[in-house]
């Protein structure tokens, strides 16, 4: 029998593709993953209540769980492969270990950014008798079988860092997440502060059709606005990614050399800008001013070290806020329909001192 | 199927190494499955709930009916990288056509990735060239004609909550999801036509000998032409049936998806080289890859990422063990 000679090559050939699209399948879930954090919320975990119908334990007829004592579920939505989820993760664990939640009472998930896994996760939560849910969505859409088995069962679902489509207090209890064309109205208030009112504005965008990307740019433009002195002169998205932020900078530049400040929409593309500059030779945080949205680690010591200027948090931290909603929901308080969490903020007074808030 | 096995063995130890192989290659992923159901059975006692059993059967049915298509694809000796794109666009195209009736929702998703999936065998049958590289353009081309329709991933199409379409991803019988059955009625049809048509002889004999199946005059390039066509029409009802029970066309879905289809239909014994592999393999291979998610999320305390380090390990034993059995047979 003869072998045609393709076919002795065809395993390994079959290799690299399946390790290339492997590679190319990561890279397009990391920049989800990246633009996932720039949705991300808070530690401080001071609530202002949003506008909204509250909802009530009497509203919904659901029993009355003690939450020390319940078992809860929480489903994490992407692989923990970035400082936002890994944060957030941590912290809906810390709190139920302050809470004195047994560690077999807290049962966590990941759906690997896939999201049929994340209904089979929270459905097998739920068969497994969990009486509290906490959701960071993987996508707006598409959650409602999950949230109809956890209704059947009369388990409140607190969704976080990612608002799903679906009707509050009757698919699911109530949304906590940041405010993102607040965060956005904070960066512009720093660059008016530290480009002392006066400048050229690039701004590097997050990753287009997303709703960080549309608040954060509109809250920013908005606020801008009221300052004469600042005009943006360019902006391009950057994709929330660190390499791509670095590309678009290099071509600003470029086209653009009396830039003066950036604005980049989450902390990685802001790092990304940093790079470029310097390589373009001018001295970022001096000549050309940068802010950014996120908090993490790498963005706040560049901020203490004077190479960067501000840095408005987008809060992971939502612990604290998720369990004191649910115990206010079985004490019967009402529940507003949207929860704001706090963002905190860096810049160079306080950088150095709360470097250990960022994550 | 026994195709590429005609060689007569050189010794009795390479036919016995042969058959332990062989038996280990075809029903080694059966085995594992019953030590794993096993195993999960009497570890876990959720596991065997009719409601975990009636979830797992219906996260099931939709990889099932990806990958029953990649098994033609496979036994051809090709491979169908676009699927997880045609899946997701196949979702899409549900929840957009679900707003003008239920035919449109079911017929609009398989005729537009029906028409990739033709347009794709088209190509590796007529021009030759590699079915990889062919069907990765697919995946970029079905990802971003996605992108495309819903704005960049930012408008989602939803079913109307009245829609009939709905019942078909929600509906139940004794529990289980219509999808569920579909999924099995779709696989008894496939291993029917596998083994017992024609059409099934010439998708092994395209796989196991090209060359000769040309010299005897079989319809290499059509046969081809209709695995991938198969491949993209089944791609596009799993999207359609996955957006009937998620009620909304999300886009989201389906990344990476074309490779847990090429690894459940390999962990099924189905050789990557063509020429050989069952539809019975392929659902055990499915089955095998979700019980082992569904006991890692039994655990609870495990890290998920458990789940691909375990797939990934087991995969690769698989393949070792095809290769060694490939390496017995004689004239390779």
């Amino acid at each position: 029998m003869s072998t045609p000679p393709v076919r002795r090559t065809k395993a390994a050939l079959f290799a690299v593709t399946t390790l290339t699209v492997a590679l190319t399948a990561c890279t397009s879930r990391e920049a989800e993953t990246t633009s996932q954090t720039g949705s991300g919320p808070a530690a401080s975990a001071a609530a202002s209540q949003a506008s909204g119908p509250g909802c009530t334990l009497e509203k919904t007829g659901y029993p009355k769980v003690d939450v020390k004592s319940a078992i809860v579920g929480f489903s994490q939505s992407e692989k923990e492969a970035n400082p936002f989820r890994i944060a957030e993760t941590q912290s809906i664990k810390d709190e139920a270990a302050k809470l004195g939640i047994a560690s077999d009472k807290l049962l966590v998930t990941n759906a690997q950014s896939d999201l049929n896994k994340q209904i089979s996760d929270i459905k097998s939560m739920l068969d497994r008798g969990a009486q509290l849910l906490i959701v960071a969505p993987l996508n707006s859409d598409g959650l409602q079988p999950a949230l109809d088995a956890a209704k059947a069962k009369k388990v409140p679902v607190v969704t976080i860092d990612r608002k799903v489509t679906s009707a509050a207090c009757t698919d699911y209890l109530t949304f906590i997440g940041s405010n993102f064309v607040e965060q956005g109205k904070r960066a512009a208030a720093e660059m008016v502060r530290v480009t002392g009112g006066t400048g050229k504005v690039a701004i590097l965008l997050g990753s287009s059709g997303n709703n960080v990307t549309t608040d954060r740019t509109k809250g920013f433009k908005d606020e801008l606005a009221k300052t004469a002195g600042l005009s943006v002169v360019a902006e391009q998205t950057g994709e929330f990614d660190r390499s791509k932020g670095q590309a678009v900078m290099e071509q600003l530049i470029q086209s653009n050399p009396d830039i003066t400040a950036v604005y980049a929409e989450n902390d990685e593309m802001g790092i990304g800008a940093v790079t470029a500059l310097k390589a373009a030779g001018k001295n970022p945080g001096k000549d050309v001013k940068i802010v950014s949205i996120d908090g993490t680690k790498n963005a706040v010591q560049l901020v203490a070290d004077g190479g960067y200027n501000a840095v408005v948090e987008s809060n992971p931290r939502f612990g604290p806020l998720s369990f004191k909603v649910l115990q206010d929901f079985a004490d019967g308080k009402e529940i507003s329909e949207n929860v704001v969490i706090s963002d905190d903020q860096y810049d160079e007074t306080n950088a150095s001192q709360k470097l250990g808030n960022a994550y | 199927m026994t195709a590429v096995i005609t060689d007569p063995p050189d010794t009795a130890a390479a036919t016995r190494r042969e058959l332990m192989t062989g038996v280990l290659q075809r029903q080694g992923a059966a085995i594992a499955l019953v030590i794993v159901v096993a195993v999960a059975w009497f570890s876990f006692p959720r596991f065997g709930s009719l409601d975990n059993l009636r979830d797992l059967a219906l996260q099931s049915s939709f990889l099932a009916v990806i990958a029953l298509g990649m098994t033609f694809v496979i036994i051809t000796g090709g491979i169908d990288l676009s699927v997880g794109s045609l899946y997701a666009l196949g979702g899409v195209l549900a929840a957009y056509g679900s707003q003008y009736g239920f035919l449109v929702a079911l017929a609009l998703p398989l005729a537009v990735c029906g028409l990739i999936g033709f347009v794709n065998g088209v190509l590796v049958a007529r021009t030759k060239m590699a079915p990889f590289i062919v069907t990765l353009a697919s995946l970029l081309f079905a990802r971003g004609l996605l992108l495309a329709i819903t704005d960049e991933g930012s408008n989602t199409y939803r079913v109307p909550a009245d829609s009939a379409f709905i019942e078909l991803g929600r509906g139940t019988i004794g529990g289980f999801g219509y999808p569920v059955f579909i999924a099995l009625v779709l696989c008894v049809i496939g291993a029917v036509v596998l083994r017992r048509t024609r059409f099934g002889q010439s998708v092994f004999a395209t796989g196991g000998a090209e060359q000769s199946a040309l010299l005897m005059g079989l319809p290499v390039a059509r046969t081809k032409i209709t695995v991938y066509t198969m491949s993209g029409v089944l791609s596009g009802l799993a999207g359609a049936l996955t957006a009937a029970y998620l009620q909304s066309g999300v886009t989201v879905i389906g990344v990476g998806t074309e490779l847990d289809a090429i690894s459940v239909v390999v962990i099924g014994g189905t050789l990557l080289t063509g020429g050989a592999g069952t539809v019975l393999g392929t659902v055990i291979g499915v089955g095998l890859r979700n019980v082992i998610q569904n006991i890692i999320n039994q655990i609870g305390t495990l890290d998920s990422n458990y789940q691909s380090v375990v797939s990934g390990a087991f995969l690769l034993l698989v393949v070792v063990l095809q290769r060694s059995l490939a390496r017995t047979k004689p004239g390779r």
